[in-house]
């Protein structure tokens, strides 16, 4: 049976996972420059080796509490639609490989924001890791500001 | 299929510019109808365009350049003259050319463009000017591609008539040549590449002897080419038969440039700036080590990055000759059309500037060529009734000048008349009469940049319609431009566009606001005040900020309101007088920090949406920050059109230093109340029969210079009596901002006053502001605002009224 590698990390102590293609890669930053009347999944832009880089806080996309920024944060810097993009999250997982077996389709009850953004379940040993569809994750029209 | 991908590629590249390069030529071929260098070199690249679209197989394209070819050919052996009519068809095959070059560029094929007619045209010209060419077959050896494919390439070695009659003498016969030859289609390289033979004589790889000997054979009826010829019998090296065959293809000389994917230099350029940033944070920590080994490194580390910075800069350097390559054709089909002489002469073409603003540049200065063919160059019989050269010239000049490049375009013609610009402005409800008569011709003229504005007697199917000088100043001042216009009448116009070198490095002012930096291109920037809350001070007028800049009123932008960011106070804060779209406003911010050179970088398209980012930029601490766009700052912050110019027009008199404002109010008069309105709030003061008034829905409207004028009547407003309508005419205040109007009708215009606004008391009625004395009698001030919306509820909507839209 197929399976497929998996970027992890958390938000509001839920482990989701991007598969490793999508990501660039993975840095931990402190100095983003606000973009005001930005939506307000936006969470600032940084400077990433002389690219202008914007991050998205994945907390509101799941429809949490901004961020409020005041130190190190980690992101994922993924690539969605040819332009870098990345995603504020609280920490960051390992590398996994997971079986295609594992994989269900979200659970009806799961609804609100998270149901927009996640492909499906992935049933680890000892926790659920949600599968982000990175286009909808990256999509900050989604939220107004 | 890949490699003839790119042959494609390569070949839609060469001839675009090829195409330029041959409308150049044939309006120069048209004043110099004799030039016989001219005429081969059309011919010749007529000729490669024809030779490789047979390679490719593209037929119609072929076809076509045959037809053009076997004009061309009798035009060059002078079988017939050139003539204008010529000259219009080959252009209108050109035309086609790039039709058929589109829709291969496009779906790579060529689609279902129709050449039948240009080439009735062409063949129609052949039988007009003389003995009809037979339009033959093109010729077999499709060689002329040479660099497109190599076989043909080889094939160009075997041109057996012309290579036999020119190899023999050792040098081209012109006499052959111009001799007509109409049963026979003309090998075309004779004209384009010196023979093969003769080449390698020259180089001393073969006798002439040899050479002679081997056009002998093939004029004898062997096959081979010249070159297999020679080879083959021993007589030369395949090194020297090489050598010159690539001598042979004239357009070799070219091959010491490259062609470089515009994608690759910006990223290099985005890499230079990175370097250019470490190297500055390398500089500094390596002064803090002190080590001299090391700080000698790093100055050498500083002067490598500058010169790499600049070569790369250099890279995207092209000559505005590209931009200027296709005027010619634009001034002489317009001049043509407008039945008008103009000679077209361009100074510093070889002027360069960054590619990227080429690009930006090349609609506005198609747009003044043309602009200045159809108004400014009069028709030859004015001309010379003018005492003037029936032949008007326009004249390109593009130079450098303290780190901008300036582009002209002159004219000699008529010149801008000053009075009738004024007319016009004042008709269009740009201006008041009393407004004109402080106003310097200069800033009159500059209204030509107006929306909306144009002075054509005639409209023309050119130019006129009103569009265009100002979406020329835009697009000027959107890559940090600027535009200025000089006009003498009887003897001409110059319009002169200043643009910087390169969009990618401005020069930036780096300001605070709500403790994060803001970045405004410098070339915006008129001037900085600070304000301290005592000798200088930011006032409202109802409401909006407005600060006295030498007695002339500014309005004001806040930029924490505009961002939506904590507010600052008044005090201890700056404005920076910044000017857009030609007008100028203030914007209120914590701090002015430093000026520096910026890097633009691309803004992600999420943000889009919100319009007030530029582009953002990286700083010399390596934090991101958002460049503004002042343009879109100032409208924005409804500092539109209209409203903008009025308030700093309304000059407040220096001496009254006091707080309260001096007005100056239009009194009317509604029912038995006193109404007072701003007059800058006032655009026109109009009467209308009172049978114009027609009704659109719910609403009252008046057809007003082919719009629809909304109404609104205070006197419904106010919910009071309005006298009877016994006169004809009923007064109205019209006010237009941004292209829109409405009008308020009142009963009787009383006074203009000039007055200090005395004990304004809470107004009891919603549709009043207040009241106050003014001339000593209680005169109710009125909401203007809620008046308009009245008439028009979606006046200050982008939204244009569907009501609107109609007219």
């Amino acid at each position: 049976m197929a399976s497929r590698q998996f970027a992890t990390f958390e938000v509001d102590d839920q482990l989701f996972g991007v598969e490793v293609g999508a990501v660039q890669e993975v840095l931990s930053f402190s100095e983003y420059t606000p973009v005001p009347l930005a939506p307000s999944s936006v969470g600032g832009l940084f400077n990433l080796r002389g690219q202008v880089i914007a991050a998205v806080d994945l907390r509101v996309q799941l429809g949490l509490e901004r961020r409020v920024i005041d130190g190190p944060v980690m992101n994922v810097i993924l690539r969605a639609d040819d332009e870098p993009v990345s995603l504020l999250v609280d920490r960051i997982g390992e590398v996994i490989d997971l079986d295609d077996s594992r994989f269900e389709p979200p659970p009806d009850t799961l609804s609100g924001p998270v149901r927009d953004l996640v492909v499906g379940t992935y049933k680890l040993d000892d926790r659920l890791m949600l599968a982000l569809d990175v286009k909808a994750a990256v999509d900050t029209s989604r939220v107004p500001s | 299929m890949e490699e003839l991908g790119d042959i494609v590629h390569e070949f839609l590249m060469e001839s675009h510019e090829n195409l330029d390069q041959l409308d150049r030529d044939l309006v120069t071929l048209e004043q110099e109808p004799h030039s016989r260098e001219l005429i081969s070199r059309i011919f010749r690249t007529i000729h490669t365009i024809k030779g490789t679209s047979g390679f490719l197989a593209f037929s119609k394209l072929e076809t076509l350049t045959h037809a053009g070819e076997s004009l061309l050919s009798r035009l060059r052996d002078g079988v017939q003259p050139v003539t204008q009519e010529t000259i219009t068809v080959l252009l209108a095959m050109l035309d086609k050319v790039r039709a058929l070059l589109a829709s291969i560029e496009e779906t790579g094929s060529e689609g279902d463009v129709e050449i039948e007619s240009v080439i009735e045209r062409l063949q129609r010209q052949m039988s007009d000017g003389g003995p009809a060419e037979q339009p033959s077959p093109p010729a077999a050896d499709a060689s002329a591609s040479g660099d497109a494919a190599s076989p043909t390439a080889e094939d160009s070695g075997n041109q057996p008539s012309a290579d036999a009659s020119s190899g023999e003498g050792g040098h081209p016969s012109a006499e052959e040549a111009s001799a007509p030859t109409p049963t026979r289609d003309i090998p075309d390289d004779k004209t384009g590449r010196r023979p093969l033979g003769q080449l390698l004589v020259e180089s001393g790889a073969a006798t002439q002897a040899d050479v002679t000997w081997a056009v002998q054979r093939q004029v004898e009826g062997d096959e081979r080419k010249l070159g297999t010829i020679l080879l083959e019998e021993g007589k030369t090296t395949p090194a020297a038969i090489n050598e010159a065959l690539q001598a042979q293809n004239k357009r070799s000389v070219a091959d010491s440039a490259i062609r470089v994917d515009v994608d690759l230099l910006d990223s290099l350029m985005n890499l230079v700036g990175e370097l250019v940033l470490a190297r500055n944070q390398l500089v500094r920590g390596v002064a803090e080590l002190g080590d001299p080994a090391l700080i000698r490194t790093t100055q050498r580390l500083n002067i490598i990055t500058s010169e790499l910075q600049e070569g790369i800069m250099k890279t995207r350097m092209q000559p505005i000759e590209h931009l200027w390559a296709k005027l010619p054709r634009v001034v002489r089909d317009l001049a043509n059309a407008c039945g008008k002489r103009v000679r077209l002469v361009m100074e510093g073409k070889e002027t360069e500037l960054d590619r990227s603003l080429l690009e930006a540049v090349k609609d506005p200065l198609t747009h003044l060529v043309r602009n200045a063919v159809d108004h400014g160059i009069e028709t030859p019989e004015e001309r010379a009734a003018a005492g003037k050269n029936p032949e008007g010239t326009l004249t390109l000049r593009a130079f450098h000048e303290s780190g901008h490049v300036t582009v002209e375009v002159s004219d000699d013609g008529r010149g801008i008349d000053v009075e009738r610009v004024a007319h016009k402005a004042i008709e269009r409800g740009l201006l008041r009469p009393d407004q004109v008569a402080t106003m310097d011709p200069r800033e009159i003229m500059m209204l030509i940049f107006q929306p909306g504005f144009s002075t054509a007697k005639q409209v023309t199917n050119v130019s006129g319609r009103g569009v265009g000088m100002d979406v020329v100043k835009t697009n000027i001042e959107r890559i940090g431009g600027n535009v200025d216009v000089e006009s003498t009448p009887g003897k001409g116009t110059t319009l002169r566009l200043t643009i910087p070198l390169t969009l990618a490095i401005i020069q930036a002012l780096t300001v605070e606001c709500a403790g994060e930096r803001y970045v405004v291109p410098q070339v915006a920037v008129h001037e900085l005040v600070y304000i301290d809350g005592e000798t200088t001070k930011i006032e409202y007028a109802s409401g909006t900020p407005v600060y006295r800049l030498r007695g002339n009123l500014l309005p004001l932008v806040r930029l924490d309101r505009v961002l939506d960011l904590p507010p600052a106070g008044d005090k201890g804060v700056y404005v920076v007088v910044l000017q857009a779209d030609g007008r100028r406003f203030g914007m209120v911010v914590d701090r002015v920090l430093n000026t520096e050179e910026v890097v633009v970088k691309a803004l992600t398209a999420r943000f889009k949406d919100i319009g007030l980012y530029a582009g953002a930029t990286i700083l010399g601490d390596g934090k991101v920050a958002l460049i503004l766009d002042v343009a879109s700052l100032a409208r924005r912050s409804h500092l539109s059109a209209g409203q903008a110019e009025r308030q700093t027009t309304v000059t407040t008199t220096g001496t009254t230093a006091k707080s309260e404002d001096v007005n100056r109010l239009l009194i009317a008069s509604v029912g038995d109340r006193r109404v007072a309105i701003p007059l800058d709030m006032v655009t026109r003061l109009e009467e209308f029969p009172v049978d114009r008034i027609e009704r659109a829905g719910m609403r009252e409207v008046v057809q007003y210079r082919g719009q629809i004028l909304p109404l609104a009547r205070l006197s419904h407003l106010l919910g009071v009596m309005s006298e009877p309508e016994e006169e004809e005419r009923i007064p109205m205040v019209v006010y237009t901002e941004r292209g829109r109007s409405v009008a308020l009708v009142v009963d009787k215009i009383v006074d203009i006053v000039e007055d200090k606004i005395t004990a304004l008391r809470d107004s009891d009625d919603d549709a009043m502001l207040g009241t106050a004395i003014v001339q000593q009698r209680v005169t109710e001030l009125l909401d203007v605002r809620r008046a308009i919306l009245a008439a028009d509820p979606n006046f200050y909507n982008d939204v244009p009224d569907a009501m609107l839209v109609e007219a």
